[in-house]
């Protein structure tokens, strides 16, 4: 048996020791892992708890990412609950087996602490690799602040276990901003956590010696499409499990999460969609602007990056007169990859609000409050104006000539 | 919201300060944050840390501050880095020297008109003297604490103490030392 | 020789010949369990006692995709087991290292097994797949010098 950590009601930890500690709690059986920064501390932490005593479970050491996952998709299938953690390049190197892991339906945890891809090499937060994970078939929970990072994580296993999802969870947060940020934090106590995650259930587990499986089949095009088309459904379908998971951690902790988190979107007649630490950054921004401007402003952030809450975001900006998507990803030729799925979702609304779209904070540029009430007022502009008064993709917090792409032909 | 800017050389030890205030603050029943601004740090590269501290849960994620306090716990940082940026009329400095408060501010020519906000204590000193290594983290907690006026000293000795109870008790001692001889030493 | 080692599950299904069900029926993970029930200590029994599932090759047959066939002489093999050990598609036959015969259920007529037999004449030959066992057994050639 573990030992129980001795844990006070308020801890001050930063994300990357918030997750670590979540995986602890969780009994994690089974890590293999290939640190690499920011999420370092992540895996070594749960490294020093298994030396410890704290967990009874494996660290593997591998010899890169996809190594690392390859590992977690062998001990998944073989019957255990396993997690890691990565980000940036990392995270690329592991792309492939990422596919493997969810279309196998393996509920492993992957804990990504978001970092900007290279070249040219740069260790801070963006979303880059959140981003290239959004087709890999796995759940992805973003968490802006270190308490969200433990509390997703935990949320993680519930979701991926259960018997009608079985599906691979990522739990985001952002490089640095939030992995290396300690803030206040309160913990729930290990019994209680995990009972909340509770017993590891397997399914066709490897290592059931009285019902032998072949994992991994090939399947061409007579089953191929079937097969992903399940797996699609089983993501679409998990939604429910979210929510009810959700409202289970909602009753234990009293904090409150949704797969859309709207903040002050009651009467809000401009609207930010952001992911990660700046949501935080923007309410601030939307408090200050309510009061000092009157702008009617609110913020809306997807916690729930995939399955992409199609409906929810859709019900989050029917009423608005602008919305703008912030993208922390370099959208290599397109606009970014937020744009399109907000756009995409009120397409189909009556009141189509004008949508625009920022890039921003890439390699870690910081963002400021400053310059989120700056773009709310620019948003505001349009709302006054009725179209879009700039160019619909325009860069936040870049030097040299005014950068900007598209002009709205909705004048 | 009391925010603080911390100039420190990797290795010195202000992230493990910054986190330390944060843990006593957080006994307080106030929110805290600790941050810090690596670079790809080398140990010896100049970096710098930051704490917010607030009634309400901080939800600032923006790098950019406007300090209440600077806390310099490298002697040459004073001089080569940008120590008053994005300042306050009100900003308080505490910076660890060997010099005298007088002779400091005459060599830097950002802080002559700030004199009755800068203070002087030579962390890198009482560090040598009490912990035996030259970690000026400890030290300017305590001279923090006597700048600030935010926690008596007897109340903030005794929350370090937990904060480092996993230590062994002659590091834990010679930190006590350390605070209390800063405290005590600041002018 | 045909039908050695067989239960009634052997071979019954041609390749390709499976219900291509829809997407609600396939399974998930694309997980797939060789055998049927409780399959503890299946290990130690031998292919025939074995309960293997539809989705298991051995349930399965490619014995249409052959145009020459191995045939085997029991008279001159030495037991040497090469054949068994280089058959790409396990379709040797044998128990307690003794050469049974040939699975023509799974043999698709690589010949490999009659490239790597030792004796003089080789014990395994390759002929049309029409041809009967016994006429190709009479028509065995003799030990060359």
């Amino acid at each position: 048996m573990a030992e129980k950590y001795d844990l006070q009601e308020v801890e001050v930890w930063d994300g990357n020791y918030a997750a670590a500690h979540a995986l602890r709690q969780a009994q994690v059986d089974v890590v293999a892992a290939y640190p690499i920064t920011p999420s370092t501390p992540i895996v070594e932490n749960y490294g020093l708890f298994v030396a410890n005593g704290y967990v009874d479970g494996e660290f593997v050491m591998v010899e890169s990412e996809h190594a690392a996952m390859s590992g977690c998709v062998g001990a998944a299938a073989a019957g255990g609950r396993v997690a890691t953690a990565t980000s940036s390049q990392g995270f690329a190197l592991m792309a492939e087996v990422l596919y493997q892991a969810s279309g196998m339906r393996l509920p492993i945890v992957l804990t990504v602490v978001n970092r900007a891809l290279a070249s040219p090499l740069n260790v801070r937060g963006d979303h880059s690799d959140m981003y290239l994970g959004r087709d890999s078939g796995w759940i992805q929970l973003d968490a802006f602040n270190a308490q969200e990072a433990y509390d997703m994580t935990l949320c993680a296993f519930k979701i991926g276990e259960d018997a009608s999802v079985r599906l691979p969870v990522m739990v985001h947060q952002d490089g640095f901003i939030t992995s290396h940020t300690a803030q206040n934090t309160n913990p729930l106590q290990d019994e209680e956590a995990y009972a909340f995650v509770g017993e590891y259930q397997t399914y066709q587990e490897m290592l059931d010696f009285s019902k032998p499986v072949t994992y991994g089949a090939q399947t061409e095009e007579d089953w191929h499409f079937e097969h992903k088309a399940k797996q699609h459904k089983a993501l679409m379908d998990s939604r429910a499990i979210i929510d009810d998971v959700f409202e289970a951690f909602e009753k234990k902790t009293g904090r409150e999460y949704k797969r859309v988190e709207s903040y002050m979107m009651e009467d809000a007649e401009v609207a930010i969609v952001a992911l990660g630490a700046t949501v935080e950054t923007c309410r601030l921004a939307a408090q200050q602007l309510r009061a000092e401007e009157g702008i009617k402003v609110g913020v809306v952030a997807p916690r729930c990056f995939r399955p992409f809450p199609f409906d929810k975001v859709r019900e989050a900006l029917s009423d608005v007169k602008t919305v703008c998507c912030m993208d922390r990803s370099s959208p290599g030729g397109a606009m970014g990859a937020l744009f399109n799925e907000v756009s995409a979702a009120l397409y189909s609304t009556k009141n189509r609000p004008l949508v625009t779209n920022y890039i921003y904070g890439l390699g870690g540029r910081d963002f400021s409050v400053e310059e989120a009430k700056r773009i709310m007022r620019e948003q505001k502009a349009h709302a006054d104006a009725g179209y879009i008064t700039t160019a619909i993709q325009q860069f936040s917090g870049l030097r040299g000539p005014k950068l900007g792409f598209f002009e709205t032909n909705r004048r | 919201m009391v925010e603080i800017r911390w100039h420190s050389r990797a290795g010195q030890g202000a992230v493990t300060g910054a986190k330390g205030l944060g843990d006593v603050v957080s006994t307080t029943g106030k929110q805290v944050q600790a941050f810090a601004l690596y670079g790809s740090a080398k140990r010896g590269a100049a970096m710098r840390a930051y704490n917010r501290i607030d009634d309400e849960q901080i939800i600032n994620h923006e790098k950019f501050m406007r300090p209440d306090y600077v806390l310099v716990i490298d002697p040459a940082l004073a001089y080569t880095d940008d120590i008053t940026a994005n300042d306050k009329s009100t900003t308080k400095y505490i910076i660890t020297s060997h010099k005298a408060k007088d002779e400091l501010i005459s060599e830097i020519p950002t802080l002559q008109d700030k004199s009755d906000r800068v203070f002087v204590v030579d962390c890198i000193d009482i560090s040598l003297k009490t912990i035996g290594r030259a970690i000026p983290n400890s030290p300017m907690l305590g001279a923090f604490v006597k700048i600030s006026g935010m926690f008596e000293l007897d109340y903030f000795l005794d929350r370090m103490k937990k904060v480092l109870s996993k230590f062994p008790q002659k590091i834990i001692d010679s930190n006590m030392d350390a605070i209390t001889t800063a405290y005590n030493e600041v002018k | 020789m045909k039908g050695v080692c067989a239960t009634e599950k052997r071979g019954t299904k041609e390749i390709g010949s499976e219900e291509l069900v829809g997407w609600d029926a396939v399974t998930q993970g694309v997980v797939i369990n060789s055998f049927e029930g409780n399959a503890t200590n299946v290990a130690s029994l031998k292919q025939e006692e074995r309960n293997y599932s539809d989705f298991s090759s051995y349930t399965a047959t490619v014995a249409s995709w052959r145009v020459v066939k191995p045939v085997y002489n029991r008279d001159i093999c030495i037991d040497c087991q090469n054949c068994w050990v280089w058959c790409p598609d396990t379709s040797i036959i044998s128990r307690d290292k003794q050469m049974l015969g040939i699975d023509y259920d799974h043999c698709k007529g690589c010949s490999v097994c009659v490239e790597v037999c030792p004796t003089n004449p080789k014990s395994l030959l390759m002929f049309a797949e029409h041809e009967e066992i016994e006429k190709a057994l009479e028509s065995w050639p003799t030990k060359e010098k």
